[in-house]
């Protein structure tokens, strides 16, 4: 502004303005954060016992065979999401992405079970699953065929919980990928038409390298999120059976509220951040580097 | 009471100096134009006296009293602005009140003003209405009219006309012109169109390159340009400028022979200007015309023709290189590529010397 | 004119086939347990196909209007999601006019810590944050289930991008006009990002609505349960309890709230949620 008492008034605002929101901000959000990685490397119990261990949380979680076991899992659960989800999320975003009441109609469909939260959609799924009055099994019996015990199988589990999860996580890449469809500059489809393409050229060759950055998008946040299911397993199956379905959430879920014992509990939430950075960051990092840089 | 008073202005963004030294005084009811191109500091010179820049050195004074150290809003200045910057989501009459409500005039007084204004500017029957609902000339006035309310002592216009189509444009002028004569205020225009500034302002005040380039009325500024910057500036079509070296002095007014020969007696006094030394004569459109069949004149090839009803602008190019403007009255039947003699009126030439220092021709008896 | 981008062609009758089951999978495990709430749960335990035939019955959502913790549920939900939305949208709105706006030391830098907030997952805090509320005594409480969604750095950064993008004239005109910088932020520019705001709300309200892990450690006693909690310890307790339709009727009664929210903003929703991919 014009002058140093007016320069000074501005400084003051700006803190006034910022403020609130920083101050919630640092006491919820930072000290928890500097909190985790100090108490990770502590023996601590929900009571506020401490004993100072060093990385030896970190040294057994690594040789935990309960821990692989879950880390197995939520890799063959994100494997299993993932690449089927953007696949049919892109399909759908094309085929939708049209004017028209049916359209329209459509996508409020495919978008509507983002709004339920994971314990509606754990209730739902429960009773098409389940072999005692779930809709799956009267269908089944309906055609003189047993019922599947998908949530008591421990092969099933985890296919299981992937349905569900695909179910409820539609809505979203669907989204994105609209928006980022409809970023698409009218005029290179002219353009393809008047050069003779095909439809399955322009998709190949204009319209996915298009989206590609959204398509990145939506495979980082959708692995990032899979890797950190927790409700489904929780409460679908209770992380079994035998720890079948315990996904690695679901473990520092039960270390610390079922054991007490914070300080593993939170060294194995750091190493499963850092490995969500560390894919998230690859994933970016794999597609981006034949790029040119943006403008 | 006094106006408006730069003193020493100077302001820098990081290591770029953009304005240098500026001083100005202006009286009270003056009409003042800032006239430049872009990037001139023109802008910047404005955006000072209304306090949205903070200037680096020097004072700012209004009435007197010292404006620089003080808020915006607290200097008795209004502003217009170039898009108006009408607040989108309230009524005209709430878009004027606002200054006169944080200012805690009393409401009757507010009410008072806006119906004067609105009459005055003709918006009474927008006033409810909100500015999406508006035309741009309606807007502008309302513009206009929430800087009246103010009762400012200084009126600062932020390139008014540069957004209107012609017809508009012309409406706005005689609108600006009246508003001078309501008020009783000070009005600074900031335009870089110089038909603008020398149909409306008493003065202007021409800024180039940092610096005040001449301060003067449109006859001065038209008739003596300070340097060769203002001569080139001011009149449309430009003033043209060709190399000429000064070769010899008779009755005390210098001669210039131009690049390819041609001796020009000029009416320019020899005061201030060496023999010898390399010039630039400076002629205006009007006082070059095309040779009379068979007369004498400076040979040249017609690039542009410029025919607007009334008289035709000749663009030429002198063999040697340099660039002239003549006229011609009516439809002329020059065409490009014509080799024509131009004649010069050497008695209305100027001389600009080398240093940047313009000299005038003394006035015909 | 199509929209730019859409596809000019018209779908195949098989992809349009394809698309039509595509929705039916969708909505039938919704209507599966529409139905199922309409029977009674003695007639459920009998027979499990009982649901696909009549009779139905409402007795499940008159027991749960009739006084069922459900009411208690809903009643937190609202609080804690309308706390948190009302929250988020003060605090998202000051911190954006600031930092879109004001020039202060360290301005950047303090804009560069929020950002890296989006990074940050939920895991990495929820346990010491646990601690550091359990140390503040603010467990099973409203305040301690509504400050974690104050921390949303998506809300200041997409306020603050919003703030950025109203012309810098109106900041000039109202200075002139006098206007303090707090009347500037409240009169001026605030009432024109109300279509941020709109958008910012309904977001928020989502995710604190359909907050799970949080309020499940931080409300341990069932009167300060969520709907979204209390759902979840009915199921768990399903098997004492075998109350199939009424479980199901518990769903939808969760369910109606958030689709009259989804159907009512759903422009609002797609623009957030979009929103997010156009950086």
């Amino acid at each position: 502004m014009t002058t140093a008492a007016g320069a000074w008034r501005e400084r003051l605002a700006g803190y006034a303005f910022v403020g609130p929101f920083l101050a919630v901000y640092a006491a919820v959000l930072v000290v928890p954060l500097i909190m985790g990685l100090y108490i990770s490397l502590n023996n601590a119990d929900l009571f506020g016992r401490r004993e100072w261990v060093g990385l030896a949380n970190y040294v057994q979680a690594m040789g935990d065979p309960v821990l692989h076991q879950a880390l197995g899992n939520t890799l063959v659960l994100a494997l299993l999401i993932v690449p089927p989800l953007t696949a049919i999320a892109l399909m759908l975003a094309l085929a939708l992405n049209r004017p028209g009441r049916l359209a329209a109609v459509l996508r409020g469909v495919f978008f509507s079970s983002l709004v339920l939260s994971v314990t509606i959609v754990t209730l739902i799924w429960r009773f098409i699953l389940v072999p005692d009055a779930g809709l799956i099994a009267e269908g089944l019996e309906a055609l003189g065929r047993p019922p599947i015990p998908f949530l008591s199988d421990p092969d099933l589990v985890i296919p299981a919980i992937a349905v569900t999860t695909l179910w409820w996580s539609l809505g979203f890449p669907i989204m994105l990928l609209l928006a980022g469809l409809q970023q698409v500059p009218g005029d290179i489809y002219e353009a393809a038409a008047l050069d003779g393409a095909s439809r399955w050229t322009v998709l190949r060759r204009i319209t996915l390298p298009a989206i590609r950055r959204t398509l990145l998008l939506v495979v980082m946040l959708q692995t990032a999120a899979q890797l950190q299911i927790f409700g489904q397993a929780q409460l679908l199956t209770g992380g079994g059976p035998g720890g079948a379905s315990r996904t690695i959430v679901l473990y520092i879920f039960e270390v610390s509220f079922g054991r007490w014992e914070l300080g593993y509990a939170t060294a194995i939430a750091e190493l499963l951040f850092g490995m969500i950075l560390t894919l998230t960051l690859l994933q970016y990092w794999l597609v981006t580097r034949h790029e040119e840089p943006r403008p | 009471m006094s106006g408006l008073k730069l003193i020493d202005v100077s302001k820098s963004y990081g290591a770029t100096r953009v304005l240098d030294g500026v001083s100005l005084a202006i009286a009270p009811r003056e009409f003042i134009a800032f006239l430049g191109p872009s990037g001139s500091g023109k802008s910047t010179l404005l955006r000072i006296i209304a306090g949205l820049e903070s200037l680096d050195a020097g004072e700012v004074r209004l009435g007197g009293a010292r404006i620089d150290t003080l808020a915006p809003g607290a200097r008795g200045i209004a502003m217009v602005f170039q898009h108006y910057a009408l607040y989108p989501h309230m009524t005209v009459r709430e878009n004027m009140a606002f200054g006169l409500v944080n200012a805690h005039v009393p409401k009757d007084e507010i009410a008072r003003r806006i119906a004067q204004a609105a009459e005055i500017l003709e918006i009474t029957a927008q006033l409810d209405k909100k500015p999406a609902q508006m035309s741009g000339g309606q807007r502008q006035r309302v513009a206009i009219g929430r800087a009246i309310v103010k009762q400012p002592q200084l009126f600062l216009l932020d390139e008014p006309l540069s957004n209107l189509d012609a017809a508009l444009r012309n409406r706005t002028r005689v609108e600006l012109a009246q508003l001078r004569n309501r008020v009783d205020a000070a009005l600074i225009m900031v335009t870089h169109d110089q038909a603008e500034a020398m149909t409306l302002a008493d003065r202007i005040v021409i800024i180039n390159d940092r610096r005040i380039q001449q301060v003067g009325t449109p006859a001065e500024v038209y008739a003596r340009p300070a340097n060769a910057f203002v001569a080139r500036f001011v009149g449309s079509p430009a003033m043209a400028m060709l190399p000429a070296t000064l070769d010899g002095a008779e009755g005390g007014r210098v001669q210039a022979r131009l690049a390819e020969g041609t001796m020009l007696r000029t009416a320019v006094p020899t005061r201030g200007l060496e023999q010898g030394a390399a010039v630039e004569i400076g002629l205006r459109p009007e006082h070059v015309t095309l040779a009379a069949p068979g007369a004498e004149g400076l040979p040249a090839r017609v690039e542009l023709v410029e025919r607007l009803g009334d008289r035709t602008f000749i663009y030429a190019r002198l063999a040697g290189g340099p660039e002239i403007i003549a006229h011609a009255p009516g439809f002329s039947q020059v065409r490009p590529g014509d080799e024509v003699r131009l004649a010069i009126d050497a008695a209305a030439a100027h001389i600009f010397a080398a240093d940047g220092t313009a000299h005038h021709p003394d006035a015909r008896p | 004119m199509n929209a730019p981008g859409s596809s000019a062609s018209r779908l195949s009758p098989l992809a349009t086939v394809l698309l039509l089951i595509g929705a039916a999978i969708m909505l039938a495990p919704m209507l599966w347990t529409l139905l199922l709430s309409f029977k009674s749960n003695a007639a459920l335990m009998a027979d499990s196909g009982a649901a696909l035939s009549p009779p139905w019955t409402l007795e499940n959502y008159a027991a749960i209007l009739q006084g069922s913790l459900t009411m208690q549920w809903l009643v937190n939900s609202l609080i804690v999601a309308t706390g948190a939305t009302v929250g988020v949208l003060v605090l998202s709105s000051l911190a954006g006019y600031g930092f879109a706006r004001l020039e202060f030391p360290f301005r950047r830098t303090l804009f560069v810590v929020v950002l890296l907030g989006l990074a940050v997952p939920e895991q990495a805090v929820i346990l010491p944050r646990h601690q550091l509320f359990a140390w503040a005594g603010l467990h099973n409480s409203y305040p301690g289930l509504i400050l974690p969604s104050l921390t949303g750095s998506f809300g200041v950064f997409f306020m603050t991008q919003y703030f950025r993008a109203l012309p810098k004239e109106l900041d000039e005109a109202a200075l002139l006009d006098g206007a303090s910088r707090f009347t500037l932020f409240w009169k001026v520019l605030l009432p024109l990002t109300i279509p941020a705001q709109a958008t910012l709300g309904v977001f928020t309200f989502l995710a604190a609505w359909n907050d799970y892990w949080w309020p499940l450690i931080s409300a341990t006693t069932s009167d300060y349960f969520t709907l979204t909690v209390g759902l979840a310890s009915a199921q768990m307790n399903y098997a004492q309890t075998s109350g199939l339709g009424f479980l199901m009727a518990q769903a939808v009664f969760a369910s109606i709230p958030i689709l009259i929210v989804y159907i009512a903003f759903q422009k609002q929703i797609v623009r957030a949620m979009a929103g997010a991919a156009v950086r």
